[in-house]
């Protein structure tokens, strides 16, 4: 009997027509070449680049998080399918069918887990890696297109996530999806609830919001459009970016900068391969883990009838709830998103520092980092505050006193300025004060030419805060928490709001500046309507009722 | 650690996960139940095997035991048609499989083995299980496969099994002539407490009865989410406070009748929390009059009465028509009038003495000025109390009293211990669309029979 010859049967099997039909290459000799060849030559890997920089390696400079998402995304998809075979879109079937999957259908619970607990990991993943990109100042040139896809990407991820929400068909679902679909019944123009609304004949049967439910409310028709949105429409749409995505990725190179000087590329084979690989699978054993251990919610079936108390949006909602309680519904559930969306897509081509691409740029970028973690820190805030401190009635509950216990209703609220006799002052003044107000903080930044020492305005203005809370408290009009809140806000505002633009952007050319401060000055009117409303009861600086205008 | 490591570390976590989902899918917490069942009953045909006499005979019931030990374990489920009831209860309760197991009995005594208990051959015959399935009658969560979810014990499943006699609840609401029926005893009971303490003098059933309170007509399908967790975690049963899993709507209305009505449900007197003060529940303080097991009783009626999913009407039974009993002289008839409209839920059994009430200015309340004290508000609502008829009816002729009766005391009316008391204010309704001519003229007629003569002379 001849020895058994194992290099040689590897070589016959690799030289074998049908190895070499399927697989490319001949044997392995692990060669620049043969890594090289070995992406280029697979349709799947070679939406990598052959060689990247040593940095884009590192955990500590990607995060992982892009890979992470598409991860997240293909996990989403097979879940997803597997669901889909178990599950009927109609309202007589939809809610007995997801308790099918958790009592009878084999891994049924499981898959449902598993599915929704990926779909919350990918919302906070495609955050995450938009937070890391912005980090890096990866979006800049010539990457700004790439960063708009992204953007596009991350709104279809939370419009993916919020269709999902109403297929279990529970009180859950349906409350939910009304609270988030009640904004756009408030779109200006286009919503029934909305300002100029009526101008263009907007009816409660004909708006925005109608054709998203296919109906007045939520119900069979709106399951039905959902379902088909999230299991067809949205995921082609997404996956058509995606490509996108990639193929702009892969053109433009990974932004990584050069850690030295004259460094080499490394080959992504197996380099990068493997860390992907590894991320992915420790997040799928995450997931998988995750599933096995915590069940998805589902409460009572969905009852058009019997409004829960609190109704909240999906948690990456809440936040744009929280808005609701400081804004009228077309400012927080339209503009303000609104704004968000179109400002990130606007940052690339407003953001003229040609400085910190492909690191975290601290020191070159103080502008840019400041404002967008402000941004970023807010809007988590507000999804905690509407999330842990929002019980009954929307009331505020603080994390240790229970929903049971009964809330005195809240102060009575006034305005500023407009009609009496809820506002003190009247509108014929308020309108130029306002006016006024928002020209000089749009303008004083870069109108004030000469650098103005930041710690002395700091220091300057803190100190006039601090003496107008001193003596409103001497005068009892204010308790010492009010005047805290009022140094906190306002210092928080004139920070962000003039110390900072002030110093660094008053040389921007004039569109780009103004594009910039009006984002700025939209952020921080956020923080100082918290603080008007929720430390002296302010439900408006200016209303002006005949149009539905209230800011 | 190289990444080699991890590679491998990490693909064998994930096959371990997939392995731990997968086990611990396939260990279902019905399968050890189906096949402890499987392997009892062949034990039980082995044992009877051995002690049979005639080999044939023993060889046979061997072949039966072999097969029982051999049965696949599965999901057995019973689908009631026409009720869009899908019933897995049988899964577990292999006894109670009428297709397996025609007499439902088993040698064993523990459940879920136990054959269905206390079986009544004609509820038996006339309530095939393998066409009404199991939550028809017991409620619980048919689709449902553990054992805490199936019976209903957990959150967020808001008609758990129907405890006791609470049970026959499920008769009510199918068959109108409930009180006729034999094991529906404890529903018939219900309602005869319910018509006795004169409930149908606040609350209609269907339209008919007062309109004070609620319509009990479909209290049994009362969302949960319309009580609040304020007023459940103030209910007492037997002295304890309810865990959450038990909010349920047989221990609300059960509650209601062992618990002083008022403190579960306080509401607002002071208006602490809302702009106006709202009085706590009217209801009155049954605890003195109606026993537990009455109160169950109540409770067991109650909860038959549901417009749940459209049952269809081939599966009810309408109940006789009521008659109306004679009565030789007027002043019989109008007790029983009395009685008829539920006049003892606000007036007292046989109108002996008024129940509390929180507005009304009452015998030995004050009249309290605008910036009365908290403590002396309450404490005057404390002693408010329905009129006490022996006492006030006296002063009435009988056309005063029928149209008294008839018109109601209209909230503007009436004379308030305080302008600010709690709202709304408790007050009596007009009864002239509800009692018929001839029966207020026999009521007006006892009620003054049996008012305080006034010694005084006049």
């Amino acid at each position: 009997m001849p020895a058994l010859d194992l290099d040689k049967i590897k070589k016959d099997v690799v030289d074998s027509q049908i190895w070499r039909s399927v697989f490319r290459g001949g044997l392995w000799k692990d060669t620049p070449r043969d890594r090289a060849a070995h992406i280029i030559g697979n349709v799947w890997l070679h939406l990598h680049p052959v060689k990247v920089r040593p940095r884009a390696l590192r955990w500590s400079y990607s995060w992982g998080m892009g890979g992470l998402s598409f991860a997240l995304y293909l996990l989403l998809t097979l879940t997803g399918v597997a669901l889909m075979f178990y599950y009927r879109p109609t309202i007589g079937l939809a809610y007995r069918d997801i308790k099918d999957l958790e009592f009878a259908v084999t891994l049924g619970q499981f898959l449902r887990n598993m599915h929704r607990w990926a779909a919350q990991a990918m919302v906070v993943a495609v955050i995450a890696h938009m937070v890391r990109v912005f980090l890096t100042g990866a979006y800049k040139k010539p990457r700004e297109f790439n960063w708009g896809v992204g953007v596009l990407l991350l709104t279809l991820t939370l419009f993916l996530s919020f269709t999902g929400y109403l297929l279990p068909w529970d009180q859950l679902a349906i409350w939910a999806v009304t609270v988030g679909t009640n904004m756009a019944g408030a779109t200006p123009f286009l919503g029934n609830e909305g300002p100029f609304g009526g101008l263009l004949g907007m009816r409660i049967n004909n708006d925005v919001r109608f054709t998203l439910l296919g109906g007045t409310m939520v119900g069979e028709n709106t399951l039905l459009r959902f379902y088909v949105l999230h299991c067809v429409a949205v995921p082609l749409l997404v996956g058509i970016l995606l490509i996108l995505h990639f193929w702009r990725v892969r053109k433009d190179s990974f932004s990584a900068a050069p850690c030295q000087a004259g460094e080499e590329k490394v080959d992504v084979w197996p380099h990068l391969v493997k860390r992907e690989y590894v991320a992915a699978a420790a997040c799928t054993i995450v997931m998988l883990f995750w599933s096995i251990l915590q069940n998805a919610p589902l409460e009572v079936i969905a009852n058009p009838n019997v409004t829960t108390n609190p109704s909240k949006a999906p948690w990456y909602f809440v936040g744009l709830q929280e808005l609701l309680v400081y804004f009228d519904p077309w400012i927080a559930g339209v503009l303000m998103p609104g704004l968000i969306i179109m400002g990130l897509m606007a940052i690339p081509y407003i953001d003229t520092n040609p400085k910190g691409i492909g690191f975290y740029a601290w020191k070159e970028r103080p502008f840019a980092n400041a404002q967008f973690i402000l941004g970023v820190i807010m809007w988590f805030v507000l999804i905690a505050i509407g999330y842990y401190f929002r019980g009954p009635n929307y009331a505020w509950y603080w994390p240790w006193e229970s929903w049971f216990d009964i809330k005195p209703a809240p102060p009575p609220t006034w305005s500023v300025f407009g009609p009496k006799p809820d506002a003190i002052l009247p509108l014929l003044l308020g309108v130029p004060v306002v006016g006024a107000a928002f020209a000089a903080a749009m303008l004083l930044p870069k109108l004030i030419q000469r650098e103005l020492g930041g710690k002395m305005l700091m220091g300057g203005f803190l100190g006039l805060v601090a003496a107008g809370a001193a003596a409103g408290m001497l005068a009892h009009k204010i308790a010492a928490a009010q005047g805290a809140f009022l140094l906190f806000f306002l210092g928080l505002s004139f920070y962000f709001g003039f110390v900072l633009p002030q110093r660094h952007i008053r040389a921007l050319d004039w569109p780009r500046y103004l594009v910039t401060m009006f984002l700025v000055v939209s952020t921080i009117s956020v923080p100082l309507k918290m603080c008007a409303r929720l430390t002296f009861n302010i439900k408006y600086l200016l209303t002006i009722p005949s149009i539905s205008m209230n800011i | 650690m190289g990444y080699r490591k991890l590679f491998y570390a990490s693909n064998a976590l994930l096959l371990a996960g997939f392995a731990w989902a997968f086990l611990k899918d396939h260990n279902a917490e019905w399968k050890p139940y189906q096949s402890n069942f499987n392997r009892m009953t062949a034990g039980e045909l082995d044992k009877r095997a051995a002690a049979e006499p005639d080999p044939q005979k023993a060889a046979a019931l061997r072949v039966q035991a072999a097969d029982w030990r051999r049965r696949p374990l599965e999901i057995k489920q019973i689908i009631v048609g026409g009720l869009d009831r899908y019933d897995r209860c049988i899964t577990c309760h292999a006894g109670m499989d009428e297709y397996s197991n025609p007499t439902l009995k088993t040698p064993f005594a523990e459940n879920p083995y136990k054959g269905h208990p206390k079986i009544d051959e004609a509820l038996a015959k006339a309530h095939p299980f393998t066409k009404f399935g199991c939550t028809v009658c017991h409620q619980g969560q048919g689709l449902a496969t553990t054992a805490e979810a199936a019976h209903g014990w957990v959150k967020h499943w808001e008609r758990p099994m129907l405890k006791g006699t609470h049970i026959q609840a499920s008769c009510v609401k199918c068959h109108g002539d409930f009180e006729t029926l034999r094991g529906a005893e404890a529903a018939a009971l219900g309602k005869k407490v319910f018509e006795r303490q004169g409930c149908q003098g606040c609350h209609a059933i269907n339209g008919v009865g007062g309109a004070v309170s609620v319509d009990l007509g479909d209290i049994a399908d009362k969302p949960l989410e319309r009580i609040a967790g304020y007023n459940f975690k103030r209910v007492r049963i037997d002295g304890k406070e309810l865990p959450e899993e038990s909010w349920n709507i047989q221990n609300w209305i059960l509650g209601h009748l062992t618990n002083d009505p008022a403190e579960v449900t306080p509401n607002d007197p002071m208006a602490r929390y809302n702009a106006e003060p709202i009085a706590p529940s009217a209801m009155p303080d049954f605890r003195q009059e109606i026993s537990r097991r009455e109160a169950d009783a109540v409770t067991a009626y109650l909860s038959g009465l549901t417009k749940e999913e459209l049952i269809p009407s081939r599966w009810y039974v309408p109940g006789p028509r009521p008659r109306e009993p004679r009565f030789a002289d007027a002043a019989a008839h109008g007790r029983y009038v009395f009685r008829k409209y539920g006049c003892q839920g606000c007036h007292g059994l046989d109108a002996k003495v008024g129940r509390r009430r929180f507005n009304a200015l009452g015998p030995g309340q004050n009249k309290l000025a605008d910036g009365a004290t908290e403590e002396a508000l309450m404490a005057e609502m404390e002693k408010g109390l329905e009129p006490t008829l022996p006492d006030v009816v006296g002063t009435y002729t009988h056309e005063e009293l029928v149209k008294k009766i008839e018109n109601g005391v209209p909230l503007a009316a009436m004379d308030l211990f305080h302008p600010k008391g709690p709202v709304p204010a408790m007050y009596m309704p007009p009864w002239k669309d509800k009692i018929s001519k001839a029966e207020l003229d026999d009521l007006s007629t006892w009620l003054l029979s049996i008012a305080k003569k006034d010694d005084s002379g006049f």
